[in-house]
This record gives structure tokens, sequence and C-alpha cells, in this order.
């Protein structure tokens, strides 16, 4: 079997979201020779990037991204032996996602939240209704690299607003990306509010995040 | 230089196009609908229309003659009073004169009464206070009078419900977990919507309006699919009107089932076949707005999607149209040219029954 065959099983093994799959593809590839890196890049990483092109037509959904982030974590586990120390654990980056203070919605912010974590990303997810300084303070605890602000009411909006401020008065925007998103929020109110980023839905995020961050 | 026309973008933002452009937009829009939802594309004739539509010089424009719809209106009763950030605007009148205004001056042709929190669990401890509201608008008024709320299953996950949230334990790959908490969450919406509407009815209300379901993903619907079946088996002569909260219904649950079709990943055409077999008596599809994306690019979408709906629904479809739905722009209070211009196009190339 070709390397390119071989990158294929790997992906599409990620695209079924079946574990077991997985691993018999990483077994296969190690044994074949292939280099942990390239497995994990040209096979099961660009197999994730195909299960988020899918997620966004609609094809596949939450549980099975969560499963085929599952299965690569496993692919990546058992490839880990043979890589050198910290680069299997290596992060995209550290990202802050939250609903801001006085607003309850929760299930857009959640799977952004989760399809950054599928992506690579170590996503720090504190929740809805989030008092503005938890973010600063959140962002400070991690040294985070962005910080997602979500806001489903025009009346909330203003917390995205006041967050950018609070980082910029703490001298802190230089080193904190800002991605807002939510119903009412568009790119026009980013641009307006200093945001570094929106993103219309969870897959643009993810996205965007790769965009700014690496 | 070219003739320019005045749009908007879907974040509202003024926008000049030229006729060349517009339909450069209109036809990426329809194309991504074509492609999304597996549907055909519009006709060269329909994309004439709609260009005409965009193009007319004045500010508003409305139906040709003999083509008017009914409007049905979701929440109205508070939209008067109503001014927390609701697209209310503020003015102190009780919902018997929001729902009498919306009669007798704005020409709704059915209303709906509302309570402020506007979902069916917060609805419980007020049953008595909404049966007494129904009754003295059904003593006031003549056109049909439904009560409605959003079926919003995430009230039923922690921390605002017994049922630990599908979110917390996804994140931790609790993916079974999150499933059996879905399930469990939708026993129980099913269970409060068919316990509250038990009550309106005997309070004589005409129906009942699900207000956008699916928010809480394919559960949502789930539940609400299941609701709308049993109030149909119990009050034969019931007004069922069932409203989506977005174009594509999410799985968040991935593998929930209704008549043997997988819920999760429907489009609007798809939703109708459930809907009607459920037991409703009107559709209300959703198509959301691009924020940045022109209205051309919306609305090119929006009526591909939905005229696919009209054509494969059996029971009549009256669209959503608002505040970043039905190709206008997302903003509070839709500005009236991008809002008649996309109703217009609704109802002439998408050939929908309502509003």
């Amino acid at each position: 079997m070709s390397n390119e065959e071989m990158f294929k099983q790997l992906s599409d093994a990620i695209v079924s979201c079946k574990k077991d799959a997985v691993l018999a593809a990483v077994e296969k590839a190690r044994d074949e020779g292939i280099p942990p890196a390239e497995i994990i890049e040209k096979g099961l990483a660009a197999g994730m990037n195909e299960v988020g092109v899918l997620f966004e037509r609609g094809k596949l959904f939450l549980p099975h991204v969560m499963m085929a982030a599952g299965a690569m974590e496993a692919g990546v586990a058992l490839l880990e032996e043979d890589m050198p120390k910290d680069a299997a654990s290596k992060k995209l980056g550290i990202i802050v996602n939250g609903t801001v203070e006085g607003d309850v919605h929760d299930i857009g912010k959640s799977i952004v939240s989760t399809m950054l974590q599928s992506a690579g990303f170590e996503v720090h997810d504190i929740g809805r209704d989030v008092p503005l300084q938890d973010f600063i303070d959140k962002v400070k605890e991690t040294n985070a690299d962005m910080v997602g602000l979500s806001a489903l009411m025009t009346t909330t909006l203003q917390g995205q607003k006041d967050v950018i401020e609070m980082l910029k008065e703490q001298g802190m925007r230089d080193g904190v990306k800002v991605m807002v998103g939510g119903a009412p929020a568009t790119e026009a109110w980013a641009n307006k509010i200093g945001a570094d980023c929106y993103a219309e839905n969870a897959s643009e995020a993810v996205t965007k995040a790769k965009e700014l961050l690496l | 230089m070219a003739t320019e026309y005045k749009l908007r973008m879907g974040d509202g933002k003024r926008l000049f196009m030229t006729k060349e452009q517009i339909v450069a937009d209109l036809k990426e829009g329809m194309a991504d609908a074509a492609d999304l939802g597996d549907i055909p594309d519009l006709s060269e004739d329909e994309i004439d229309k709609l260009v005409e539509i965009i193009t007319m010089p004045s500010r508003m424009v409305g139906v040709e003659q003999g083509m008017e719809v009914p409007v049905t209106h979701d929440i109205g009763t508070i939209r008067i009073d109503g001014d927390q950030g609701n697209s209310g605007v503020g003015i102190p009148a009780s919902r018997l004169v929001g729902a009498m205004m919306h009669e007798r001056a704005f020409g709704a042709d059915t209303m709906e009464l509302g309570h402020i929190d506007y979902s069916y669990k917060p609805a419980k401890p007020v049953i008595a206070q909404e049966m007494q509201t129904m009754e003295v608008c059904q003593q006031n008024m003549i056109v049909p009078l439904l009560y409605g709320a959003m079926p919003n299953m995430g009230l039923y996950y922690t921390p605002d419900g017994p049922f630990e949230n599908p979110g917390d334990l996804m994140k931790a790959f609790k993916i079974d977990e999150a499933r059996e908490s879905m399930e469990h969450s939708a026993k129980h919406l099913t269970r409060d919507i068919v316990w509250i509407m038990q009550r309106m009815m005997a309070s004589g209300s005409d129906g009942v309006n699900f207000d956008t379901i699916g928010a809480a993903g394919d559960g949502d619907m789930y539940a609400s699919l299941h609701a709308i079946e049993s109030l149909r088996k119990q009050f034969p002569d019931i007004y069922i009107e069932a409203g989506m909260a977005g174009e594509l219904l999410l799985g968040m649950h991935g593998e929930l089932e209704y008549d043997g079709t997988v819920l999760a990943g429907l489009w609007p055409h798809q939703q109708a076949a459930l809907v009607a077999k459920a037991g409703a008596n009107v559709f209300g599809p959703v198509v959301n707005t691009n924020t940045s994306k022109s209205s051309a690019w919306n609305l090119g979408r929006a009526v591909t999607f939905i005229k696919q709906a009209v054509k494969d629904s059996t029971i009549p479809c009256h669209v959503n149209m608002g505040m970043g739905v039905g190709g206008i722009p997302m903003l509070e209070t839709p500005t009236v040219d991008a809002v008649s211009r996309a109703s217009k196009a609704m109802v002439e190339i998408a050939g929908v029954d309502g509003i």
C-alpha cells in the first residue's frame, strides 16, 4: 500500500468515528514505517478536517465530532512512544471561551468549545452568564492565547466590548486575541469594538482561530 | 457608470450594487442552498423576478393584488409592552391590549398569547394566570388566538433543570450519558407541553404555536413532534402551528428518529413531512441570514430553500420572516425595505401560504 493510500485509510477511519478502526489503521501505518508525525498530520488530522467539513454541511454532528476526536486522541496516544517528548501532547493554543454576563445562552458557545477542542486547542469553557472579570482572571490563570466571547442578545453584546476594554486597561490586550460570536454579533460589530475576529458558526470559529494563532 | 441599487448586507449595513452584481449574488446564494439541501436551482424567470423585486425604486414594496397571504404573529401580545431586549417597544399595555391591537389595528390574521419568559417550562408555575388571561382574551377577540412558547429543551439541563448538561458531558467525551440526558429531557418537555396545552385548551385556546422548534437540537424536535402527536390525538380540532428555530436541524444527539427518519441534519423541505405526519396544521420553515453576505445572496438562498419546502409540504407553509431569518438582515427592528422585499419574494416566488 502506498503512503497516500495509507493516509486515506487513516483519514477514512477518523471520518467513520470508530476508535477501533483508527487504532487498527495507526498500527498498520506504523508497521509500514511511516513516521508518526506524518501519520498524525497527513492521516488523522486530515480526517479531522474532513469531519469538520461534514459537520458544516450537516452530515455529521456533535457526538460524531467528539467520537472522531476521541478516536484521534487514542491514535495519537498509540504513537506517543515513537515521538519526541511533548510532541504528541502539544496543543495548538489555549482559548478561554464563555457567554458574557447577563446572557444565559449556552448551546452555541458549547458547540464552539467542542469544535475548538476537537481541532486541537486547549479550551477552557467558563460557562454562560459569566461575570466579565472572570474572563480576565481565567486568561491570566491559563495564560490563554485567545478569548472567545459569546452573546446571544442585543442587550448583552456590550459585554464583549467591555471585556476588550478591560483587557486594554490591564495591559493584556496585545497578548490575547479576541473572537466574538452569537446571533446578534456581526463582522461590523467586531470591527467596531476592536475584536480580532468574528465567527459566523462553529466551523468558522475553528478556521479563524487557526488563522490567528498558528 | 453602471446604475447602482440600494441593498443591505445581512447585518443591515447599506450596500450599493449593480444589476450584474445582484444577479451574481442571487445565483451564488441559490447555489449554496441547492448544494446543501440537494434541491433544484431557481429558474431564470425566478431569478429575473427576484432582481425586479430587489431593484424596485420604492422604499417599501407589496405583493401583487390577489396574492395577499395570512400573517400570523408570535409573541405579539408582549411586543407592545416588552422592553427587555426582546424587540418590544416598551409601551405600557396589558397582553389583552397587545393582542387586540394586533387584531384590530395591525391586521394580524391569527394571534398568539405568550408569557414574558416565552418557554413552555416557565409557564407551568403561572398556569392559572395564563388560563385566566387566555379566557379574557378569547372573550374580547375574534381572530384565532393560540397559546405559544418555545419548546426550549435547554431549560431541562443543569443549571436550569434536573438533567446533566449534555454540553458538559460531551466535552468530557461522555457521549452516551449526554444522549441519555437529552432523551430524559425530551420526555419531560413533551409531558410539560401537553400538560400546559390541556389547560390552555380548557380555557378556550384555539390552538398552539410551537415557536423555534429545534433550538436545542434534534432532541427538541423529537419532543415537539411527540407533543404535537399527543395533542392531535387528544384534541382533534386543535390548530397546531409548528415553527422552526433554524434551517438545519442540529444533531446534538445525532441518532434520534421520528417515524423512521433520523432528525439530525434535516433541511426545511425534509422537516415539513415530519411536522405534517405528527399532526400539525401549519409548518413554519426558517432560513437563517448570513450577516457577512448581501441581502441578494441571502434572499436567493432563502427563496430556494423555502420554495422546495412549500413544494414538499402537505400542509400550508407560513415562513418565518423577521430579524435574521428569511433573507432579512439581522437587525432588532429590521428595515422595511428589506422586510417588504423579502416577504414579496417569499409570496410571489417561493409560493408560501402565509407569513
